[in-house]
């Protein structure tokens, strides 16, 4: 029993990184139509930021984490201008940035690996090695501190979304891109907005999830295509959908590892199954967007 | 108010607007009909900065607005009812409506709430549905709801494209008189129709378009006694043709 919540609350924390990547592809999706598989590599460049802020100059993770964060949308902010407007502006469909922005994520990954090496490198715990003991309930400090910042973010996501005025103004852009544009919303600072908080958002996660792997070069592809698996299971349409589709996603891949006869390297193929399974058989995800009526 | 010249555009592909020259004075009404496909959505994107290519010149209120982007259009009081309605399907009528005030001007809560009590006068059935997400309204309703969310932005010039396109005889009298009570208040609108009774009646000058030119330009009147009305889209297409 003790065995099991243990591995619930790891599975969670880990739940809660995917699920923050899948809403770092959400807020960029909803609004734009376009799937940023980037969302990997700024993962990566965070990371990196991280290890130079948290472990090289040891600021402490008040200061450094805000930083990386700030530094992180700042990078959202470019991709867009670079790889995104100017073909926005010429009237590309939309896959066109979705190949530009592949593109960037070699770009990104090869500066990392040529300005850090291939190592890992460490980033610290911010709340230093130890466990809570709570009855039955047991984890590492990192695994709550990851759950409380994730449950704080999507909460801080889904206010901002239901009741402030910026926020339906990008609801509006993801639900009618032409009626949004005739009630005076700014789509081009939309866009920018949206890959400025993808960029945050993965960012964040980066920062949560290095403290347990280090920052490594090739990080980004995998949490690129976790991201994705859970924005699919969760369905594009809501930002509960991307908590569901990360937790979902985490406790497969922690259950297969422990109970399923595999060998442990194969579990890595358990996000690519449920991809591949949910595209085939439910591509619309768990949630549904309100308003769609299937 | 409104002066357009020399206005192109379209699509990507040819231009669908070919060099359409349009004057509108301050409290006039203008009805600009013409046949499916004519072009007079497309023409209203390109006067509300929402075709993807335009060309020409198009002075409103005293300043050239020929490039502008459509956030600013707006702010400079020209809106828009689009053909089709448009709502924000799962937000309610409040939100709609908010939304519609995003360029307002100085948007102090007190100048907000007057907007909102003006549409709420206007159509009293929203101000009952004001929590109701408007997907699930009755199509009247929601195009009372486009009409107030293009109002609340405070506009001085109002294009409303085919808003009695699909509705009842009842609600048509309805939206109607709505827009008989704002040109009492002085707003200047372009009404764009196809069925020609309404837009005769409704406004004092129509001009008709076909295959995007603007092939006749007169009073509502002049043009109600022509005697070969039924066949005027017919007409003026061939005469398009020929030239
Ligand atoms: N989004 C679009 N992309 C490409 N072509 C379009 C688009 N919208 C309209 N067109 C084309 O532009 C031309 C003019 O269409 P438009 O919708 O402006 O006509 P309309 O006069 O408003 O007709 P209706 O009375 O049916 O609304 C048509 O030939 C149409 O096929
Ligand atoms: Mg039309």
């Amino acid at each position: 029993m003790q065995d099991l919540i243990e591995l619930a609350i790891s599975a969670t924390a880990g739940g809660c990184i995917y699920a923050l990547l899948a809403l770092a592809y959400l807020v960029v999706l909803r609004p734009t139509g376009i799937i940023n598989f980037a969302v990997g590599d700024w993962a990566t460049v965070a990371a990196f930021a991280g290890y130079l802020g948290l472990s090289r100059y040891e600021l402490p993770w008040a200061a450094g984490m805000p930083l990386v964060i700030v530094l992180a949308a700042l990078l959202g902010w470019v991709t867009e201008r670079i790889a995104v407007r100017p073909l926005v502006e010429r009237g590309a469909p939309v896959l066109a940035p979705i190949l530009a922005l592949l593109g960037m994520l070699v770009v990104f990954r090869e500066s990392v690996s040529l300005i850090f090496g291939p190592d890992p490198l460490p980033v610290p715990q911010p709340l230093g090695y130890g466990r809570i003991e709570w009855g039955l309930i047991a984890g590492s400090y990192q695994s709550f501190f990851i759950m409380g910042v994730t449950a704080l973010l999507f909460c801080g996501t889904w206010y901002f979304f239901e009741r402030t005025l910026a926020g339906r103004s990008f609801e509006a852009v993801a639900l009618d891109r032409k009626a949004a544009a005739l009630m005076g919303i700014n789509l081009r600072r939309v866009t920018a907005c949206a890959f400025a908080a993808g960029g945050a958002i993965a960012g964040l996660a980066a920062l949560l999830l290095t403290p347990n792997t280090s920052a490594h070069y090739l990080m980004g592809i995998p949490l690129a295509i976790q991201g994705f698996t859970a924005l699919v299971i969760g369905g594009v349409g809501r930002i509960e959908g991307a908590l569901a589709g990360g937790l979902i996603l985490s406790f497969a891949e922690q259950l297969t590892v422990r109970y399923a006869p595999i060998p442990a390297g194969l579990a890595q193929g358990v996000p690519l199954v449920l991809l591949i399974g949910f595209l085939l058989v439910r591509p619309q995800g768990l949630l549904l967007a309100r308003g769609s009526s299937r | 108010m409104l002066e357009v010249r020399n206005l192109c555009g379209g699509y990507g592909g040819g231009n669908v607007l070919h060099g359409i020259d349009l004057t509108l004075a301050a409290g006039q009404t203008l009805a600009l009909l013409g046949p499916n496909g004519a072009g007079k959505s497309t023409l209203m994107a390109a006067l509300t900065g929402t075709l993807d290519k335009r060309s020409g010149s198009m002075r409103f209120d005293g300043r050239e607005m020929g490039e502008a982007a459509s956030h600013d259009i707006v702010a400079h009081g020209l809106a828009l009812v689009p053909e089709g309605r448009h709502m924000f399907a799962p937000f309610s009528v409040e939100d709609n409506l908010r939304l519609g005030a995003i360029r307002l001007h100085h948007p102090t809560n007190a100048r907000l709430q007057a907007q909102f009590d003006g549409v709420y006068r206007l159509f009293p059935r929203l101000a009952e549905r004001r929590n109701q997400a408007t997907g699930t309204l009755s199509g009247g309703e929601q195009q009372m709801v486009a009409i107030g969310r293009a109002l609340m932005s405070a506009p001085r010039l109002l294009l409303l494209d085919e808003p009695f396109l699909g509705l009842a005889p009842k609600v048509v009298e309805e939206i109607h008189d709505a827009l008989e009570r704002l040109r009492g208040a002085g707003l200047t609108m372009l009404l764009v129709e196809q069925k020609l009774d309404i837009a005769l009646r409704f406004a004092a000058q129509a001009c008709v378009m076909v295959k995007g030119r603007i092939m006749l330009n007169e009073s509502s009147r002049a043009l109600a006694e022509r005697a070969d009305l039924d066949q005027l889209y017919f007409q003026l297409a061939r005469a398009v043709d020929m030239s």
